[in-house]
This record gives structure tokens, C-alpha cells and sequence, in this order.
């Protein structure tokens, strides 16, 4: 089965890929709370941050397709949660296409953010700047073995979809949608068990060990500061 | 100094839902000896393969290089077992190559230095090029999961390695080169395993285990040739064994 991986250019060897998780973080971070502070109507700003954006995504050598068709997906979804907010204001005009602008800018740093680093790479900076280490490791137990489970729901569909002949009525069709999660809760059950005892054979006592931890350098420390002047430039100038 | 890598005596176990899976085994495996253990599905195969490192536990004794699992130290034991499951998804569950090859290392306290050292030899030891280390397991193929799967254990050096279906869904191409792979390491290894042609190829000495028990030990050709105990206990004649005796 293909998979959409999130990190699916993150091997790529860009001068952005070679920064350390943390900075990407902290410097997509930045520039995510700063675009979502633009005031709606400010147009100069706006244009000046997908240019800026624009610049990282080809510094970064993901295909343009990639990052603009990513974006694309996940922007309506984005736009129903931003319309369920309450509005204020008067010019609703000018606040749902600031809406839209924000959320447009918020995925592609986001796209850009996952698609510079390895998911692993990711974690690890999450880890550093503080995130709880327990939480880091349940994320990297699911984002491996979400593709394990849809392999698993994929087999499931084709299993049930190969004795299936003709349409069936709704309640039966729900029966069988919940065998099939009931099904996949215990397979699910099951592999963790497999995996707690091949943890157990190499060693497992609990604590999970960390090997030698990645090095800040002066790339680091002049993309978070192009992020900072970039940021400050837009707001002061 | 004990010449049995692996002494098991009187080993039952049952399932917590009270189902009888290994009765009364006795097995002993000497340094360097290479033993298969065949049995239909359901046998117990894997089960006792579980034992030998004390992931399970049951009544009887299992000793390994001379120190009893139940008394002994766990870590010890562990890092003298090296376990390969028959489902590599299960084995590879860290986010990059390098991470799972390092884990068990890791957890036996070898340092920062030495484990890179580690993983190196141990890509090179199962034939994969060093850029795999970066490389997320969910990326890889069947064939190369199970290689990566293999290098996990060899990391951490074991003397005994017990491999279960280690050719299990692979094609023909990596099956072959798992079998080389498996020929030229030196421990002491037992095979759990369908694969009665591998077993044939690698191993001098075969056990039949069915519903928990022993039923044959002995000379592997011998053992897979006698067509009345391969049908006996859901097995079958070898083919290249079938087509010797014409």
C-alpha cells in the first residue's frame, strides 16, 4: 500500500535540512504565531511573508507541487474550524479573506516544518526543547506503526470487499464495520504485545537509553536569527 | 565452564488461559551446534523459543552458558540471546534504522563510542549499505526489514541466537541470502522454522516438536526423511530429499 508519509522529503540535503529540529521549531513556530498576529487588511504584510515563505520553500528543494497540492488538502478542514469561531468586527469581507491568507501561510511553514526533518529528527528536537519524553515516544510509536494499522485496514477491506456480493442493508454494513474494529483493536492489542517482548529481549528495563545528541552550529544560530529580523521587519518597519 | 550453551529440563508452560503449550521438555544444546526445531503451526515452536531469554517463564529450568534464568541476571541472559521474531514490525519499532540497531546495545550500557562502532559492523553483517541508518523502517522492504530485524540482534553480540521463521514470507532472492547470512554466523543457533530445505542447508540436528512436546531429536537428514514422522506431526519430506531417494 502507498503511504503518505508526513516526512515524505526529509531526507532531502537542502541548506534548510541540515539546521538542527530545534531551530526549525523554534523559527517555524515563530513566523506560525507571527503570520496568525498580521491584522486582517494588511496586505503588504501579507504579501511580504508568502514571499518570504516562498524563499524557504525553495532554499529547501521540496517540489513546489508537493508543498502548494499538501496545502491544498488540508486547507478546507483548517477553514471550517476557523469559520466556527465567533466573529467581530464589521468588514466580514476583509476577516474571512484574512482567514483565508493565515491559514494558507499556517500550513505551508507547517508543510515546510515536517518536510526538513525526519520525523525522528523532529521527536528528538520536540524532546530537547522540553516536550515530556513519554509523550515524544507514544508519538513515535504511532506516526511508525500508523502504517503498519492501515496495511492491517487495508487487508480488512479487501478480505471483507472479496466476499461481499451486492449491496448490504446499513445495520449489516455497520456490524461488519464493527467487527472489523473490534478485529483490528485486538490485532493492535496482540502486536503491542509482540513488540513488549522483543523491547524485553534487547534489554528493555523501563528507561529508554539516548544515544550521543546532535550539534548546534552557526547555521542554527543565523536562521533563527533571519526569522527574528525577518519577523520584526514585517511588524516595525 | 559448562559445553552446553543452552540446558532445558523438565520446561512447562501454559497460557494464561490454561491451554497446556510446552509439557515436559528436555533439550540440550552444545557451544556451536545448529538445531532446528519443526513442528506444525501451533506446535510451540515460538513459545519456547520465549524462554531462552526469559521473556517467559514456566515451570522446569532453562540455563543458559551455565546460569539458571530464573536465579540468574536477566541482563546477562539477554545480551547471551539473541531473539529474532517472526514478524520484523514487531522488532523494529524505533524511528530510524540506527536507533532500533542501538537499542539493545544501548540498554546493556555499551557507550556512545562503541555503539556507532556496533551498528556499522552490524549493517555490514547482514549486507546493508551503512546509509540504511538513517532510513525509517516503514520505508524499507519485507526482505531488508528482516535484515535490519537480524542486525538489531547481532548488535548485541549474543552467543546463542534463536531465529524464529526467519524466512518467513520473503521471496526467493532474500531467502537465499538470509540462509547465507545465516551459514556464516558463528554462535550457536536454533532455528525455529517450516523451512525444512533451510533446515536441511544449515543444520545438523532437528527436533519435532508438536502440542507441546518432543516427539524426534535427532541426525536432520535422518529425522526429515522418515516420511511417517514428517506426516505424523503435519510435515512433509523435503523435496530435494524426495527426488535422492528417486
Amino acid at each position: 500500500m502507498k503511504h503518505s508519509f508526513i516526512d515524505r522529503f526529509g531526507d532531502l540535503d537542502s541548506p534548510l535540512h541540515v539546521l538542527d529540529a530545534r531551530t526549525k521549531i523554534v523559527g517555524f513556530t515563530a513566523l506560525t504565531v507571527a503570520a496568525l498576529l498580521i491584522p486582517a487588511g494588511n496586505s503588504g504584510q501579507f504579501f511580504a511573508f508568502f514571499f518570504f515563505i516562498a524563499i524557504l520553500a525553495g532554499i529547501s528543494q521540496i517540489p513546489l507541487q508537493y508543498v502548494v497540492g499538501r496545502t491544498a488538502v488540508i486547507l478546507p478542514f483548517v477553514l471550517l474550524a476557523g469559520l466556527a469561531a465567533p466573529y467581530r468586527g464589521t468588514q466580514r469581507w476583509a476577516w474571512l479573506a484574512a482567514l483565508l491568507l493565515r491559514s494558507t501561510l499556517c500550513l505551508l511553514i507547517l508543510v515546510l516544518l515536517t518536510n526538513t526533518s525526519r520525523f525522528a529528527e523532529f521527536l528528538r528536537g520536540l524532546r530537547k526543547l522540553g516536550c515530556p519524553r513519554i509523550m515524544a515516544v507514544n508519538l513515535g510509536f504511532l506516526y511508525r506503526y500508523l502504517f503498519v494499522l492501515s496495511d492491517e485496514i487495508m487487508r480488512m477491506r479487501q478480505a471483507r470487499d472479496c466476499r461481499r456480493v451486492g449491496a448490504l442493508g446499513t445495520i449489516s454494513e455497520m456490524k461488519i464495520l464493527g467487527s472489523m474494529l473490534g478485529t483490528l483493536m485486538v490485532r493492535s492489542f496482540e502486536r503491542a504485545d509482540h513488540m513488549y517482548h522483543a523491547m524485553l529481549s534487547r534489554g528493555f528495563s523501563g528507561e529508554f537509553p539516548v544515544a550521543a545528541p546532535r550539534r548546534f552550529s552557526w547555521r542554527d544560530l543565523a536562521f533563527v536569527s533571519l526569522v527574528a529580523l525577518f519577523i520584526a521587519a514585517t511588524f516595525y518597519l | 565452564m559448562t559445553d552446553y550453551a543452552v540446558r532445558i529440563t523438565r520446561l512447562n508452560y501454559s497460557y494464561p488461559d490454561g491451554t497446556q503449550a510446552l509439557e515436559s521438555i528436555d533439550l540440550d544444546l552444545k557451544k556451536g551446534e545448529r538445531v532446528a526445531l519443526v513442528g506444525p503451526s501451533g506446535a510451540g515452536k515460538s513459545t519456547l523459543l520465549l524462554h531462552l531469554n526469559g521473556v517467559l517463564k514456566g515451570s522446569g529450568t532453562v540455563r543458559i552458558l551455565g546460569q539458571t534464568i530464573a536465579d540468574g541476571d536477566l541482563k546477562f541472559i539477554r545480551k547471551q540471546v539473541g531473539l529474532l521474531f517472526q514478524d520484523p514490525n514487531d522488532q523494529l519499532f524505533c524511528p530510524t534504522v540506527f536507533e532500533d540497531i542501538a537499542f539493545g546495545p544501548l540498554n546493556l550500557g555499551v557507550d556512545a563510542q562503541e555503539i556507532s562502532k556496533r551498528v556499522e559492523k552490524a549493517l555490514s553483517d547482514v549486507m546493508l549499505d551503512h546509509s540504511y541508518a538513517s532510513r525509517s523502517a516503514h520505508h524499507l522492504s519485507q526482505g531488508e526489514r528482516k535484515r535490519v530485524a537480524l542486525a538489531t540482534v547481532l548488535a548485541m553480540e549474543p552467543n546463542v541466537l534463536a531465529l524464529d521463521e526467519p524466512t518467513g514470507n520473503l521471496d526467493p532472492g532474500n531467502r537465499r541470502h538470509l540462509i547465507e547470512l545465516i551459514a556464516g554466523l558463528p554462535a550457536t543457533l536454533i532455528l525455529g522454522t517450516h523451512d525444512l530445505e533451510m533446515v536441511l542447508a544449515l543444520c545438523d540436528r532437528t527436533v519435532v516438536l508438536d502440542r507441546g512436546k518432543i516427539h524426534a531429536d535427532g541426525e536432520t537428514s535422518a529425522i526429515l526423511a522418515d516420511a511417517g514422522l514428517m506426516e505424523q506431526h503435519g510435515l512433509e519430506v523435503p523435496l530435494s530429499l524426495r527426488s535422492r531417494r528417486g
